[in-house]
């Protein structure tokens, strides 16, 4: 650490550091090298011409969702949780539901494999042969 | 796939799973909601929700549940075709201090004040890399799978290092963070940060601070680079929107300043980090590291041996409160460095292999965690829960980088894993 | 000693040597004849030490006994013995007219800030920032040192400068001026790199729309955000303070100086009393209670943490205190969630489980005096028969006894958005809890 630099930075504390105003200060762009490219005034203050910050989302491509089942009745319904804590208790409860209320839907309970946001082409595969809805119960 | 489906989730991911759905393509998509958690509940309290309603529609739930199985779909519901989210104009046009405002009301910073990038601005910062402004970077994501993931040039790295208050000598140390794709927001409910370790002649030349103070508010690329990353991480990829892209349930304070530590290699016994992952000393290199915390090294017994504390009898204990799920990265002041030395460890590797051996638990108080648990590949069956087994099971769980000023033999210690190594070069 | 007519030689390492000389210098005393051995002194060998003691000083050069034996004996000069008064030079009040690029440099480039922009402190901006308070603008409101010198003290503008800095709102001054009017800086000077917080409480929090759910500790909120980096600019700028090497010697820096750990409680999502109520405040009060320590960690390294039913929050919580330093208390931040299973688990009071937890977190009375840090500052309060520290230093090596003296060293505060129940324990103390309604 210089002295000099220390002698500076002993600088605020029994005095405020108050400023001429931005008025000043734009008067006097003259001497600012990073002049704005000002494109007119409000009320006496510059303006300043600034670049949005984001990036490039990709375009999203609907997907229309698949067609209904006129009723469940009869069906096979798959019960398929993504593994967060406590799905397949709540799956668990879903099945007793419908065998309380709608006996005649069949119900299969599947853990998707791999992490929460990961297809399973097998179970997909399976789900689209043996069964005709899925109820997915979705967490982390 | 053509088969109806009805996702359920909790009331507390709504927001999250309303903006997920539409972000695939699927904004019509028919969520039912139950109350929230269902993680802890009981089989009766479980069932209750389903005879109940859902919070969100106030509808009765498993009705609900069977007519998105069932109702037929609406024209809406049909549609085809591509959808591309706004980011808002490329240019904005206002006074100095409505820009400032407008920027924090369009939650595009970090709350905090920032320098307006101008056009001349960025074109100053552009001019620090011989990259061409709209040269593709990388691409990030808040989460992966969770959201796609956007892309971004040179010239949006650009924006967000000049609002970020960096001066041009830092930008390529920013674009090669881009690089990466890693955002330090990513997001999970459990508040997951990132750091990252500058190693090479790039720190001496932007005057980067490793010692006194290294890791506080005192030097400006330690401060503006971090700050970088974090508007990078909302701007770049619709991250840091809380209760949509970022979940951490509690927060995390290091993402103020997501730990931009520059090693302090004339000072240390050691090979510089980026020496051990085999670049060459005269190589400038940010090496990132992903987890939980960081914890002071104030603890733990070694600490208060006289005359000459053990070190690694300290840094073992001082991991307690880890989770193995990550490993633990050491920052040692070059005193602490130069002591490990005096006690018989001449190298990072001779340390941590001591440190695996020596940092134990037992199987009972590791076996039922979700973020540490029983070692991979072994039969759990074959553990008794009096067994002691290694808290980690490889030696490569530990890290170790020199920083600080010699003032006392200190050390601070991260619950992280090393992620990645990439080159500052590249992007002068 | 030297005020008292006995020649002293102040004998420190050479890391020290710049903070020795301005520290003499800043206390009046600059011709102080200092010496200094190699460093650090900490952890070498009585061989090591006598070596020290038989070479030279490494910032004169000179033998170091002879030059401390010459410090006691050779005659003062002219220089050393002068009286009379010395000014501190803090600059001009105001600077301009200049560019806002100009002026940021100059704010940058003289410390008077944490390195990252600041909005500039224009008098309107100032004059709009002081509408935030009934109070006087040259109403001196207290005293900061954040370095080991004199404090120096500070009007109502002098803070409204930083607040402005620091990109406040006028209807954020009166937490801030609470903040100030403790006199507690958050760079506090000590090899070891210090943490502070801040906990908020009362219907402030919603005014000011301050988070305290998904996100409440991260970089989300611009309260949040500028009332903490605040509270650092403070330190600096009216604490003559955060100048590392002089002013702040922290070996290593705490990142979480940034913004420090701003915490604003979320009573209505808890059943438990909030913290400034459980400090004798009415629920209707704004209160900004103030912490300091060391760090902040999470809770998922806790044994049994992240069991999928009926999760024991109380053990997690006990087992993570373990891992603290004797030096500072604790500070335990529950989401909502995490709070509703320790109902569950019968602690339907924070003072249940502040009572539990200290009865519960215990060690032996030897791996207590093993830990660092107790020989230095517990050891004397033992010796001067202060309890409990006399008791924990007389008793048996093998009695259990309690990390901390009371329950009232945990202190509770809900904080999350309940996206799953966690909760995060800081290493730090209670210091002082201020009325933010004062200063409005």
């Amino acid at each position: 650490m210089s002295m000099n630099r220390r002698s500076l930075l002993s600088l605020l504390g029994a005095s405020p550091a108050l400023l001429a105003g931005a008025r000043a200060a734009a008067a006097t762009k003259a001497k600012d090298k990073t002049a704005k490219s000002a494109t007119g005034k409000v009320g006496g203050e510059m303006k300043l011409t600034a670049l949005n910050p984001r990036g490039i989302p990709p375009p999203i491509t609907l997907i229309p969702m698949a067609k209904r089942l006129d009723t469940l009745d009869g069906k096979t319904v798959y019960l398929v949780s993504d593994g967060f804590p406590g799905a397949d208790h709540f799956l668990a409860q879903v099945a007793i539901w419908f065998k309380k209320n709608m006996p005649s839907i069949t119900t299969v309970y599947r853990l998707k494999a791999g992490g929460f946001a990961d297809d399973d082409p097998k179970l997909n595969a399976e789900i689209k042969d043996k069964g005709q809805a899925v109820i997915m119960a979705i967490g982390h | 796939m053509g088969i109806p489906a009805a996702p359920i989730v909790t009331i507390a991911f709504r927001d999250l799973a309303q903006s997920n759905c539409a972000k695939r393509g699927m904004p019509l998509q028919r969520i039912s909601y139950t109350p929230h958690p269902v993680w802890g509940k009981t089989d009766e309290q479980m069932y209750a929700y389903l005879e109940g309603n859902d919070p969100v529609s106030g509808k009765p739930f498993m009705p609900e549940v069977v007519a998105a199985l069932t109702r037929p779909v609406t024209a809406d519901e049909s549609k085809t075709g591509t959808v591309t989210p706004p980011v808002g104009a490329p240019t904005f046009i206002d006074t100095a201090d409505n820009l400032q405002q407008y920027y924090l009301d369009n939650g595009m910073t970090d709350t905090m004040p920032i320098i307006i990038p101008t056009e001349e601005r960025v074109a100053a910062m552009l001019k620090a890399t011989s990259h061409k402004p709209d040269e593709a970077v990388g691409k990030m994501t808040p989460a992966q799978g969770a959201f796609p993931a956007w892309s971004y040039t040179v010239q949006h790295c650009a924006v967000n290092a000049v609002m970020a208050g960096a001066t041009p000598d830092y930008f390529p140390t920013i674009l090669a963070i881009a690089s990466t794709g890693i955002s330090a927001l990513f997001s999970s409910t459990n508040s997951l940060v990132s750091a990252a370790i500058i190693n090479g002649p790039v720190r001496d030349k932007l005057q980067m601070n490793y010692g006194i103070g290294a890791m506080g508010p005192f030097n400006q690329p330690n401060a503006t680079i971090g700050r970088a990353w974090t508007l990078m991480s909302r701007n770049l990829d619709g991250g840091g929107i809380c209760g949509e892209t970022y979940m951490g349930s509690q927060g995390n304070v290091i993402n103020y300043s997501n730990l931009i530590i520059p090693e302090n290699e004339s000072n240390s016994p050691w090979p510089p980090f980026h020496v051990q992952r085999g670049f060459k000393p005269e190589e400038s290199v940010i090496s990132f590291f992903f987890g939980f915390c960081i914890t002071q090294g104030q603890g733990g017994k070694g600490l208060g041996v006289k005359p000459v504390p053990l070190y690694n009898v300290a840094m073992s204990a001082n991991v307690a409160p880890f989770a193995s799920l990550f490993g633990a990265l050491f920052l040692v002041d070059p005193l602490v460095a130069n002591g490990l030395g005096d006690l018989g460890f001449k190298t990072k590797d001779q340390l941590a292999d001591w440190l695996q051996k020596n940092t134990t638990v037992t199987v009972k108080d590791v076996k039922s965690m979700l973020f540490s648990g029983l070692p991979r590949g072994v039969d759990p069956s074959s553990f008794k829960d009096d067994d002691v087994i290694p808290k980690w099971q490889r030696a490569d769980a530990f890290n170790f980088v020199v920083v600080g000023g010699q003032t006392n033999p200190y050390h601070q210690l991260a619950n992280m894993s090393y992620r990645v190594s990439v080159s500052i070069d590249k992007w002068t | 000693m030297e005020k008292l007519g006995i020649p002293s030689v102040p004998l420190a390492t050479k890391s020290f040597a710049d903070l020795a000389k301005s520290n003499a210098s800043k206390r009046g005393m600059p011709h102080i004849r200092a010496c200094f051995t190699p460093h650090p002194v900490w952890g070498k060998t009585a061989e090591q030490l006598m070596a020290y003691v038989e070479g030279d000083d490494p910032v004169s050069g000179r033998p170091l006994m002879k030059e401390i034996i010459d410090g006691l004996t050779v005659p003062l000069s002219a220089d050393d013995t002068k009286t009379g008064m010395m000014e501190v030079n803090v600059g001009p009040p105001v600077y301009g007219p200049d560019t806002l690029d100009g002026l940021q440099r100059h704010f940058l480039d003289n410390g008077m800030t944490d390195f990252l922009p600041v909005i500039i402190p224009t008098p309107e901006k100032v004059e709009a920032m002081l509408k935030g308070t009934s109070h006087h603008p040259d109403e001196v409101i207290g005293k900061m040192a954040a370095g080991a010198y004199a404090a120096w003290s500070y009007n109502v503008r002098q803070v409204a400068v930083n607040a402005v800095m620091a990109g406040c709102e006028p209807e954020y001054f009166p937490v801030v001026l609470a903040v100030a009017s403790s006199g507690m800086a958050a760079l506090g000077s000590s090899t070891t790199s210090f943490a502070y917080s801040m906990v908020i409480n009362g219907p402030i929090r919603d005014k000011l729309n301050m988070n305290y759910t998904i996100g409440a500790m991260g970089p989300f909120a611009q309260p949040n955000a500028a009332i903490g980096r605040a509270w650092t600019l403070l330190g600096k700028n009216l604490g003559n303070g955060g100048i590392p090497g002089d002013t702040y010697m922290g070996s290593q820096g705490n990142n979480t100086n940034y913004n420090n750990i701003v915490i604003a409680e979320n009573e209505k999502d808890s059943p438990w009393t909030p913290y400034h109520v459980q400090k004798g405040f009415k629920p209707e009060e704004n209160v900004v209670s103030l912490f300091a320590g060391e760090d902040i960690r999470q809770g998922h390294g806790a044994r049994r943490a992240g069991v999928l039913e009926n999760p024991m929050f109380d053990d997690q919580i006990s087992d993570i205190f373990r891992t603290l330093t004797s030096q500072f208390d604790a500070l335990v931040i529950c989401d909502p969630l995490t709070i509703k299973r320790l109902v569950e688990q019968g602690y339907d009071t924070k003072e249940k489980l502040q009572q539990w937890l200290w009865k519960n977190t215990t060690r032996t009375a030897k791996d207590y005096r093993d830990s660092a840090f107790v020989y230095t500052f517990h050891y004397p309060r033992a010796l001067r028969g202060e309890e409990p520290y006399k008791t924990w230093y007389s008793c048996p090596e093998d009695t259990q006894i309690p990390y901390w003296p009371k329950p009232d060293n945990i202190v509770l505060v809900c904080a999350g958005g309940q996206t799953n129940p966690f909760f995060q324990v800081g290493n730090l103390t209670y210091r002082t809890s201020v009325s933010v309604d004062k200063w409005m």
